[in-house]
């Protein structure tokens, strides 16, 4: 089908596009690194006189703060502004003649960015942290197997939640601010400053009203062993239920934005 | 007699370049590798420029005509010769040579992108220190010469392509630098934008004696302003005189074009050929070398009866591009 | 001297204007740079509730050097922005300096005022509820000295960062894109500082206090106001070296970046 074969040749372009970065990812590897130890100094600061909290234990913390910078590649988790540029820029004209459903397009080119920046930037990371710290890694192939499926799900949730954000362009000049409040809100609630499993509970149960956790958070507990076999399940049901959610609304929005275009004439 | 306000004698700049290879790991191959190879991008070039002249300075791209201009402005310093504008050393007294000269670039813009052209005015005599009456007489004068009062009040980014080069060319001026470059000026304007920049240009060097120096890849524009002009190539000047005499000596063929007082039809004549021929207008070629126009007319008159005549020269355009094609100069 | 006072309160008057021309996507914007602070101090109160202390310092001891680093870090960002090396390595790559240079006012000062961002008030007042919380929260002995001393830390964090951020435009002259490692220095340092640095490695530690002495900016005057014990007993200097460090990374700073700007005047782009 034409459909499946354009986007196979998307996935392919971006794909090439991040290998050009090579030296810029290596860079970007020992920046990780960086942040990632200073996190690890600062829970072996907070273990002080404990083996075990909530569960995790120090070597599966500083394991943690490893996954933590190793996520941020694959969920764009500081910054996608792509989209947004091109409705600027007038290119989203182009984009929306294109033979192609313009959320699979850029699913697709999300996809290939995010392989490469597994590739790349993610296994280096965890590589560098077994060499530094020793690492935890999952027992089991089921867990590995989870793992696979939370990390492209987590995936999906993040594209999913970035388009929407991005969509705001249609509407407003400032969509780059109002953007930047979108990935702060999902910083915080994700589970990327710190386990969630750290905070109250009704702070958790807060989050879980959100699809942040679905992201970060899920990731790291399947990785670490903390969820029972249902319990996975469950957690990855989560992840589809919210990449669902968020795909339908962006739909919605993004029928609205097109209209919006179409009347006003960008 | 009045000094030079430009001297350059054997000026140089040379680049030692690698392959450009960015980022910092880049950088650092650059340090450690040892494989060089040397640019002359000026080798060895020497004229002056006096007050109140409007000279062309031309050349294929990458000739060194933008190095020389960077190293006339301060921006570059040079790697050997010597060089003074307004009786100091650009480089060495950067901010005082830059209070005295104005520059406009065709390819962007010396004004602050977001602010209204009239402010980017306003700051522009803070920083030079503008006396209030000599702003405003200025400021009078050229916003009706190049009829900025439209747009005076849009921010720059807002302008269109002429319009912009309107304004930078006003902003240059605002501080009555005795000396202005000008780099492509005209480039990417449409034929009546051009013709207003060039018609600005003429009153400021004309009417203020503004020095001029114009850098440009429009060969129209120096047919209509220069008398002078300097052709650079591979560093070294090659050419440096009036453009007259550069098509003179280097114009190919010229043209004849007689109106004869009655038809002929055949109205051959030795040494020239006939390239068109319409009605009682002949228009003939001959070449600078082997004739005179003047032997062609006698020729001519003695074996017909003529009206009216007139000598055409070749476009300078053409002569400069068969300068650079066939290396005339080198 | 007179000249370019005037000529940078000029400067950057025109851009507090024109910013606050759009004052609804000023105040979200500035809302915004300010919500990272406040949750990132939010995340640490809750991170406290099941910790109690980290190393031997309370939430509020902590708080101390976190409001005080974001702070300082949201006022270094406003005025130094013009050299941000991202900002400054784009400038480079669109020959933007060479207009710097073709103008009778000296370069620095430019750059200094080409890029004011005034919505970084909302993290200087974010940083500064921080710290008034921290305050509040715990009983210092303070004493006239350690009041007068409070701007001081501060003047230095500004130099500090404000050296670091130079240092990486410097860089920009040879590598023309801003390089991604200086981030580790900018905004890992600040985080870093954020917390008591007897936590960290000894490797890491050594170097910013021998190497670039970051130790000596917040961390050992917090010590000295907090009347805390120094683990590595250094002289008791070291509590007020904090001025030092921080116009010691400036002015190494500045001499860096005369280098490079004769550098450009070589070699241009």
């Amino acid at each position: 089908m034409d459909q499946i074969r354009l986007f196979i040749e998307l996935t392919k372009k971006a794909l090439q596009r991040q290998m050009t970065y090579r030296a810029a990812i290596a860079a970007g590897v020992l920046t990780n690194l960086f942040f990632g130890l200073l996190r690890a100094a600062v829970l072996q600061a907070l273990y002080v006189g404990r083996s075990e909290v909530a569960g995790i234990t120090l070597p599966a913390a500083i394991t943690y703060t490893g996954i933590s910078q190793a996520t941020i590649g694959i969920f764009a988790a500081f910054s996608w502004f792509a989209i947004i540029r091109s409705v600027y820029s007038g290119e989203v004209s182009s984009d929306l003649l294109k033979p192609m459903d313009y959320f699979t397009f850029w699913l697709a080119q999300d996809w290939g960015r995010s392989i490469i920046e597994l590739l790349l930037r993610s296994l280096p990371i965890m590589l560098a942290y077994a060499v530094v710290f020793g690492i935890t890694v999952p027992h089991t192939a089921v867990q590995w197997l989870a793992l696979a499926a939370a990390l492209w799900l987590g995936w999906l949730v993040s594209f999913a939640w970035r388009f929407l954000l991005n969509l705001s362009a249609f509407w407003t000049p400032n969509a780059i601010g109002v953007a930047r409040f979108g990935f702060v809100l999902s910083w915080f609630m994700s589970g990327f400053l710190m386990p969630l499993r750290f905070f109250p509970d009704w702070f958790v149960q807060i989050c879980y009203l959100t699809p942040f956790p679905h992201t970060v958070n899920t990731v790291v507990e399947i990785y670490l062993g903390l969820l029972s076999g249902p319990e996975i399940l469950m957690a990855l049901g989560g992840q589809a239920l919210w990449a669902a959610v968020l795909i339908a609304a962006g739909q919605l929005v993004l029928q609205l934005g097109i209209r919006k275009l179409v009347i006003q004439g960008g | 007699m009045p000094k030079p306000i430009i001297t350059v004698k054997e000026l140089q700049k040379h680049f030692k370049i690698q392959k450009h290879r960015r980022g910092l790991t880049g950088a650092l191959r650059n340090l450690a590798s040892f494989h060089t190879d040397l640019v002359r991008a000026v080798d060895g070039i020497s004229f002056t420029i006096e007050p109140g002249e409007l000279v062309g300075y031309l050349g294929p791209n990458g000739a060194g005509k933008s190095t020389t201009l960077k190293m006339l402005t301060g921006l570059l310093v040079p790697t050997g010769g010597e060089m003074w504008v307004n009786d100091r050393v650009p480089w060495k007294e950067r901010r005082a040579h830059v209070a005295k000269i104005g520059a406009v670039f065709g390819q962007r813009t010396t004004l602050w992108w977001d602010l209204p052209v009239i402010e980017s005015f306003d700051l522009i005599q803070h920083i030079y220190q503008i006396p209030k009456n000599q702003f405003k007489q200025n400021l009078d004068e050229f916003r009706d010469l190049l009829d900025l009062d439209r747009f005076i009040n849009t921010p720059v980014r807002s302008l269109s392509l002429g319009q912009r080069m309107r304004a930078d060319i006003c902003a240059a001026l605002l501080h009555n630098p005795p000396l202005l470059f000008l780099d492509e000026p005209t480039i990417g304007l449409d034929v009546v934008a051009k013709e207003r920049i060039r018609q600005f240009i003429r009153f400021i060097n004309h009417d203020r004696r503004t020095t001029v120096l114009l850098t440009t890849h429009d060969l129209s524009d120096v047919e209509k302003l220069c008398e002078r002009v300097m052709i650079i190539d591979h560093g070294k000047l090659l050419y440096d005189g009036a453009l007259a005499d550069l098509a003179e000596r280097f114009g190919g063929n010229r043209e004849l074009v007689v109106e004869f007082s009655e038809m002929y039809t055949h109205p051959e004549v030795e040494g020239a050929e006939i390239i068109q021929c319409e009605g009682l207008l002949v228009t003939y070629g001959f070449e600078r070398g082997s004739i005179t126009a003047s032997e062609l007319i006698g020729r001519l008159s003695v074996k017909y009866r003529i009206h009216d005549l007139k000598v055409r020269e070749p476009e300078i355009e053409s002569t400069i591009r068969r300068i650079y094609e066939e290396k005339l100069l080198e | 001297m007179r000249y370019h006072l005037d000529l940078y309160i000029r400067l950057v008057g025109v851009q507090i204007r024109s910013q606050l021309q759009y004052r609804a996507s000023f105040l979200m914007d500035s809302a915004a740079t300010g919500i990272v602070t406040v949750l990132g101090f939010l995340t640490l109160a809750l991170i406290f509730r099941r910790f109690n202390h980290i190393s031997g310092w309370t939430l509020w001891e902590v708080a101390f050097l976190y409001g005080m680093v974001e702070a300082a870090f949201g006022t270094m960002d406003m005025f130094f922005s013009g050299f941000d090396p991202q900002n400054f390595g784009k400038q480079i790559r669109l020959g933007l300096f060479d207009q710097i240079l073709l103008r009778p006012v000296n370069a620095t000062v430019q750059v200094l005022a080409s890029d004011f961002i005034l919505r970084r008030l909302g993290r200087i007042i974010q940083g500064l509820i921080v710290l008034g919380l921290a305050f509040a929260n715990q009983d210092v002995q303070w004493t006239l000295g350690k009041i007068l001393y409070l701007p001081v830390i501060f003047v230095s964090l500004v130099m500090f960062f404000g050296g670091l951020f130079v240092i990486g435009a410097t860089i920009t002259f040879w590598t023309v894109e801003s390089i991604e490692i200086i981030n580790v220095f900018t905004y890992g340092g600040s985080e870093m500082m954020s917390y008591p640095m007897h936590i960290y490695q000894d490797w890491m530690r050594r170097f910013f206090t021998y190497v670039l002495p970051g130790i000596f900016i917040v961390y050992y005057p917090a010590l000295f106001i907090l009347g805390k014990p120094d683990p590595f007993h250094m002289p008791q200097f070291a509590y007020f070296l904090s001025p030092v460090a921080g116009f010691s990374v400036l002015l190494a700073a500045s001499v860096f970046w005369q280098f490079g700007v004769r550098h450009y005047q070589s070699t241009g782009t």
